[in-house]
């Protein structure tokens, strides 16, 4: 509904940024103050480099006085946003479900502080879950996985079983039914996002029984599933990877058939803007496909393989979750949609 | 071994010269990495002293577990135990403070609070008693068992987050937050500082005075000196001696696990420890062992990890390079130890 405004609000801020740093938004007030919250390194070229490109998007687009954090363990949660709180921030990113139970006691201490938690499950007036609906790029995957595989089997690993991730492969399976009904997938979990060993023996596990293309969500263990990936090829085998997350078509280039995407810096500063603009008013945030947020991207170095009607079906289903009118199955965690508080 | 009755000035020049040497290098690291060090410098200071609520909520609070289990290290190697697993003993008493948190709601808080403490230092104690039992009755070395039964609480730590003590939504891989009456008081109304530092000031006094007054303490002191020593000379026996110590070791570092989950995260999560457990050797080491010392090492270390986030926060100093600070300052203490004890060594003509 918001997706008209959200989309005049960002040209506004481009043109902001365009005009230099003299004319900086919001001359008078004080700037607008961010803060971000990662429980890992944003050096890690995916979740948590996604979000610290979005804190410096809205520093550079919104002149907010920004300042990152990354915390190691839970006792660290209540004290970072003590500190964010107490020295006015506005607007705190929090960038993973386990800051949730220290937001909502950070929320209630510091009302004039908004706190979005990224794939959070817990709301109040200032503490908003974020959730970025990745099944709808995972769907699509699930269409160009069926659509390629020649033996008619495609596998999943995932990293650990928790709804976000859940969703991306029942998801996945939809897209790969409604192109072919009697597409068997294979499905793993390694227990660990790190474990690039692990992956890489499911993975091998699935090319085993005979999959052909696997698609991942195991974050930064998802190396060792191209690298599996790789090996059956440099046997001879035609098999291929699909990308999570971000854009990982240039990982491996030469076996990655696509990406599903989540572009968090836009996310982020889409939120700020939101938050500027007319407050974030107690409710989740869902940016999914019709924000633009969610994708699904072909790796344009393959995409001479991926026959053009698979594509031309692929951008009618984009067209038509984008216009609601298909829905994408979804693993609900927030608390307002399973009734839980 | 470092006596520290003796040596208790030199403790103190240790530590100094150990901040001197890090303050030095550190500010070379991070002009070399394109940062001002007055700025992070003074972050820092600010985050860790700046303020009565950064130096109780951040700075204090950030001690309690560094404290405890510092003390827990302390308690074993004086023994001549080289308990360096002490992170795991810390885990098995936050997951037993998290189930009595979670399961005792209906108990009054003058009685689930003093339950889930002791139940914590119980924990932590059996976690302990597995290599105590290896190391006394097979003679199999505890560093090696130590060690590795912390892998096994990491993983444990895993294993009830994802299981038994899961959410009730069954969702995210933690708890639910502990009952309100299983959660330490703060100390100080309007901080985060929490009873906790009482229980570890408590807890240094009662380890000094055992050292200092008890002949279990000094049967322990005389087993870590030399445990053939104490067998021939001073006949005793070593292995009851060496059994406390592990314990004792244990169930102080258990106790630090139940702190920190009664008052400062309510709840247990994976990943729980950023490594307390092998932190507090170094704090043990830079005070000399000596329990009360390890109150003042703690508070340092303590500040550090407060300074550390501040830098983060305010000065725009990236996280790895906080790490490396802490890194650096590790082996200052170690080196700095070491010359120490061979200075000593040299004018005692040993």
């Amino acid at each position: 509904m918001g997706s008209l405004l959200r989309t005049s609000l960002l040209g506004l801020a481009l043109a902001f940024a365009a005009c230099g740093g003299d004319a900086g938004p919001g001359e008078g007030d004080a700037p607008l103050r961010v803060a971000l919250l990662t429980a890992g390194p944003v050096s890690d070229a995916g979740w948590y480099a996604g979000a610290y490109e979005g804190l410096l998007a809205i520093r550079d687009s919104l002149g907010a006085e920004v300042s990152h954090q990354q915390t190691r363990t839970p006792a660290e949660f209540d004290e970072a946003f003590l500190a964010y709180g107490s020295s006015g921030y506005d607007l705190v990113f929090a960038h993973g479900f386990e800051y949730q139970d220290a937001a909502m006691r950070a929320g209630e201490q510091f009302p004039a502080t908004t706190i979005v938690v990224s794939g959070g499950g817990r709301v109040a007036a200032n503490v908003i879950p974020f959730i970025f609906e990745l099944e709808e790029g995972s769907y699509l995957a699930g269409m160009l996985a069926a659509g390629m595989s020649e033996s008619g089997t495609i596998g999943m690993v995932g990293g650990v079983e928790i709804p976000p991730v859940q969703g991306t492969f029942r998801a996945f399976e939809a897209g790969a039914r409604a192109v072919d009904p009697d597409v068997e997938i294979l499905e793993a979990f390694t227990g660990n996002w790190d474990d690039v060993a692990a992956a890489k023996e499911a993975a091998a596990a699935q090319l085993a029984r005979g999959a052909d293309v696997i698609i991942h969500n195991v974050d930064a263990a998802s190396f060792g599933v191209f690298q599996a990936v790789r090996e059956v090829v440099g046997m001879g085998r035609t098999a291929w990877a699909l990308g999570m997350n971000r854009d990982q078509n240039d990982v491996a280039p030469d076996v990655i058939l696509g990406s599903a995407v989540i572009r968090i810096p836009e996310a982020f500063l889409e939120v700020a803007l939101a938050l500027q603009a007319r407050g974030l008013g107690g409710e989740p945030i869902y940016e999914g496909a019709s924000e633009g947020v969610v994708d699904f991207v072909l790796n344009p170095a393959l995409s001479s393989r991926v026959p053009p009607d698979l594509v031309g079906s692929m951008d009618a289903a984009r067209e038509r979750i984008r216009s609601g009118e298909l829905a994408v199955p979804r693993v609900p965690f927030v608390e307002t949609e399973s009734g839980i508080r | 071994m470092p006596r520290p009755d003796r040596f208790r000035l030199g403790a103190g020049w240790v530590g100094a010269g150990a901040v001197a040497a890090t303050g030095a290098v550190s500010a070379l690291l991070l002009i070399v990495g394109g940062y001002d060090p007055f700025e992070a410098a003074g972050a820092a200071l600010g985050g860790a002293f700046g303020s009565a609520d950064a130096f109780l909520s951040v700075t204090l609070v950030r001690s309690i577990p560094l404290m405890l289990t510092g003390l827990a290290v302390a308690f074993a190697f004086r023994a001549g135990v080289w308990n360096i697993g002490a992170e795991g003993q810390l885990l098995a008493g936050a997951i037993a403070a998290a189930w009595v948190g979670l399961v005792g709601r209906a108990l009054p808080a003058w009685l689930l609070l003093p339950m889930l403490l002791a139940l914590a230092a119980f924990a932590g104690a059996l976690w302990a008693l597995v290599p105590a039992l290896m190391k006394v009755r097979l003679g199999v070395g505890e560093v090696i068992t130590t060690l590795l039964m912390s892998f096994v609480a990491i993983e444990l730590t895993a294993f009830v987050v994802r299981g038994p003590l899961q959410e009730p939504r069954g969702v995210f891989p933690q708890t639910e937050a502990i009952a309100a009456g299983a959660r330490l008081p703060a100390l100080v109304p309007g901080t985060r500082l929490h009873l906790g530092v009482v229980l570890a000031v408590v807890a240094a006094v009662a380890v000094a005075w055992l050292f200092r007054q008890t002949k279990l303490g000094f049967r322990m002191r005389a087993v870590g000196a030399s445990p053939e020593a104490a067998r021939m000379a001073g006949k005793i026996d070593t292995g009851p001696v060496t059994l406390v110590a592990f314990l004792g070791s244990g169930a102080l570092a258990g106790l630090a696990g139940g702190v920190q989950v009664a008052g400062v995260t309510y709840a247990l999560y994976e990943g729980y420890s950023p490594g307390w457990g092998y932190t507090a050797i170094a704090v043990a080491l830079l005070a000399a062992l000596d329990p009360l010392w390890v109150l003042a090492t703690a508070l340092l270390f303590g500040a550090l990890e407060a300074g550390a986030a501040a830098m983060q926060r305010d000065a725009g100093i990236p996280a790895v390079w906080a790490v490396a600070v802490q890194a650096l300052l590790i082996l200052a203490v170690l080196a700095l130890d070491q010359m120490r004890r061979r200075a000593n060594a040299g004018s005692a003509g040993v």
